[in-house]
């Protein structure tokens, strides 16, 4: 069971040019801002929206290629799909909004519905099978969505925002009780969101999507430690920076240089990523005189609290953002702006091809 | 900025008067829409109900009216559900002349339906003519006319309703039905008819509420056969000529169906909202 999809659409003012790849049991995260296309791909894989080149196959069926003239409709696509408001039957009551998959199909309606209660259990909801789905809290309509997308046994899932709906207070055990269910679905799943710790807690994989093109893909931690995108690095908080190397120097696209402690042979010249993580970069009011490489002078443009830490984005000839303590805040009167020191060690500098 | 003196509404100024008048020409306007019925109630012959109600005018008139508005609520929503589904979900050229012209009856004066009608079906009419050559069989002056007039007249009011609910709807519904394996006709029947069912339920009794009461599409182009083609409110018409008591009885109860179907639809048109 493994899905291969090579998507190109063009969708008002997107383009989606898209190649995406999830083998059995594989949980494949899609994550990007809004209006990257990320609901676009999922609409694309269930046969919601035409493609106008490439190629859609799922355990060696092919589902969709134009080139071909082959489009298998949605309905018969076998993909299991739970849509961002979950969007259940508002008319029907929650078994039979898990049952709807199997009677469409054909399955007798005493037979669909004994189905739907045992993928009720799965997710703990049984006793609400008569429950009108808008009497249902936003973590169990997202739990009865997701037993109406398995209960047709699909051989590829999609979620778009699995968990965007929901509450902040009941994200945490709604995301852990997600992941278990992932975990037992055995064919591919492919999951989209802006969240990166929805991603990063939920999938394998990460495909980093932007303005409808792949930037990056990798697992959760390769994307947290060397991301390839100035968003993708925001999201996990890590100063970013293009440049051409040469030597252990780097002269910053966006002005400025940086000394990084790789890059001691002349083989590793040219375009590189490099990424500074906050708490790395240290900050004095008055010249330091240790032994950081990389010291220039900045002016204090906000401060931004993260629980104990507070970040601090400092201009200068390279942009940057520090985490120091609340304490060294008060320390060298951050509040009132000014200039200051920003220090960084060149081991501090992770660098990468671009 | 200094506002003129002249300009600030005193309390006796403009200001006053205006909501005063508003509200005079309100209740004249009220009047005029509720004394007609109130004199309707009081006028009715209530001693002789009991007789006039069972005279076989009067059961006719019911009987057909009955028949006739119920038969064209069924041929509104078995056509006027399709037509409203393809108006809001589909892209063509010519769509918007289209719905232009399924709608106009709902403005066109019924009187000139009924000559169209006539034009059309009747037994020279562009249709009517090679039908009846071919079956002997012609519209006019039977309740099958009546029928035709009556849709003619009322499917309008469900298609645009229906239509309306139709282009309002999430979509998205649709989709995930569709996810589930739903056929198109199945996404349809169980998906997409439950959620405009409030809508097709206000607009089926709007449409038949528009064919009870049709009068002159009906009489131009079905006449006016007592027990054929005679519904209630042309008999209402021409029992005032005879019998007034029977009119006023016939017309009350066109009142009280009318009120009943307000009531029904009040979360359409009744909730201030």
């Amino acid at each position: 069971m493994t899905l291969r999809a090579d998507l190109v659409l063009t969708l008002g003012r997107l383009h989606l040019v898209v190649a995406l790849e999830a083998g059995p049991g594989e949980v494949v995260a899609v994550l990007g801002p809004n209006g990257a296309g990320k609901t676009t791909v999922l609409r694309a894989l269930a046969g919601l929206v035409p493609l106008t080149a490439g190629r859609v196959e799922l355990d060696g069926r092919v589902l969709d290629e134009p080139a071909r003239g082959v489009r298998v409709p949605p309905e018969h696509r076998e993909v299991g799909v739970v849509f961002q408001d979950y969007l259940l039957f508002p008319h029907l009551s929650v078994v039979d909004n898990v049952a709807f998959g199997l009677r469409a199909r054909g399955v007798p309606r005493a037979r669909a519905r004994e189905r739907a209660l045992q993928e009720l259990e799965r997710v703990k909801l049984r006793d609400l099978g008569g429950a009108a789905p808008r009497s249902l809290s936003g973590g169990q309509a997202q739990r009865v969505a997701l037993a109406r997308a398995l209960a047709t046994d699909p051989a590829l899932l999609l979620l778009d925002e699995p968990l965007s709906a929901l509450d902040a207070e009941a994200r945490t055990a709604i995301r852990r009780e997600l992941r278990e269910h992932l975990d037992a679905f055995a064919g591919p799943c492919l999951l989209v969101t802006h969240e990166p710790l929805e991603a990063m807690a939920l999938a394998d994989r990460l495909v980093v999507l932007e303005g409808g093109r792949v930037t990056q893909v990798g697992s959760p931690s390769e994307v947290g430690r060397r991301p390839r995108s100035r968003w993708a690095a925001e999201l996990v908080g890590l100063n970013f920076y293009r440049g051409s190397a040469s030597g252990t120097a780097v002269a910053l696209r966006d002005g400025g240089a940086l000394i990084t402690a790789d890059g001691a042979t002349d083989a590793e010249r040219g375009e590189v990523l490099l990424v500074v993580h906050p708490r790395a970069v240290t900050l004095h009011r008055e010249r330091p005189s240790g032994t950081a490489r990389n010291v220039w002078r900045g002016m204090v443009d906000g401060l931004e609290a993260r629980g104990d830490r507070v970040r601090v984005t400092v201009t200068g000839e390279i942009d940057m953002v520090s985490e120091v303590t609340a304490a060294a805040v008060a320390e060298l009167d951050l509040g009132r702006g000014g200039a200051v020191w920003i220090a960084v060690k060149a081991t501090e500098v992770e660098r990468y091809p671009a | 900025m200094r506002v003129p003196a002249a300009l600030v509404p005193g309390p006796r100024g403009p200001g006053r008067v205006l909501p005063a008048t508003l509200g005079l020409l309100a209740l004249g306007a009220a009047a005029l829409l509720i004394v007609p019925l109130v004199g309707l109630v009081l006028r009715t012959p209530w001693s002789q109900a009991h007789q006039i109600v069972t005279s076989p005018a009067f059961v006719a008139a019911l009987r057909l009216s009955l028949v006739c508005s119920l038969a064209a609520l069924a041929v509104s929503t078995l056509l006027g559900v399709p037509l409203a589904w393809v108006l809001a979900r589909r892209q063509f050229w010519g769509k918007t002349l289209l719905r232009a012209l399924c709608v106009l009856p709902m403005v066109l004066p019924p009187v000139v339906g009924g000559v169209a009608l006539l034009l059309a079906f009747g037994r020279r009419g562009v249709v009517g003519g090679p039908l009846f050559d071919a079956t002997g069989f012609s519209l006019p002056f039977t309740t099958a006319g009546v029928v035709l007039a009556e849709v003619f007249v009322a499917m309008p009011f469900l298609v645009v309703t229906v239509e309306a609910a139709l282009r309002a709807m999430d979509r998205r519904y649709e989709d995930a039905a569709a996810t589930l394996g739903a056929s198109r006709w199945t996404v349809f029947r169980r998906v997409t008819l439950p959620l405009v069912g409030p809508a097709l339920g206000a607009g089926m009794a709007l449409c038949w509420a528009r064919a009870l009461g049709e009068f002159g599409a009906t009489i131009t182009f079905a006449g006016n056969l007592p027990g054929r083609t005679q519904t209630m409110p042309l008999a209402v018409y021409l029992q005032l000529e005879t019998d007034p008591r029977v009119a006023f009885l016939l017309s009350l109860v066109l009142l009280v169906i009318s009120v009943t179907v307000l009531v029904a639809l009040r979360q359409r048109y009744l909730t201030v909202g």
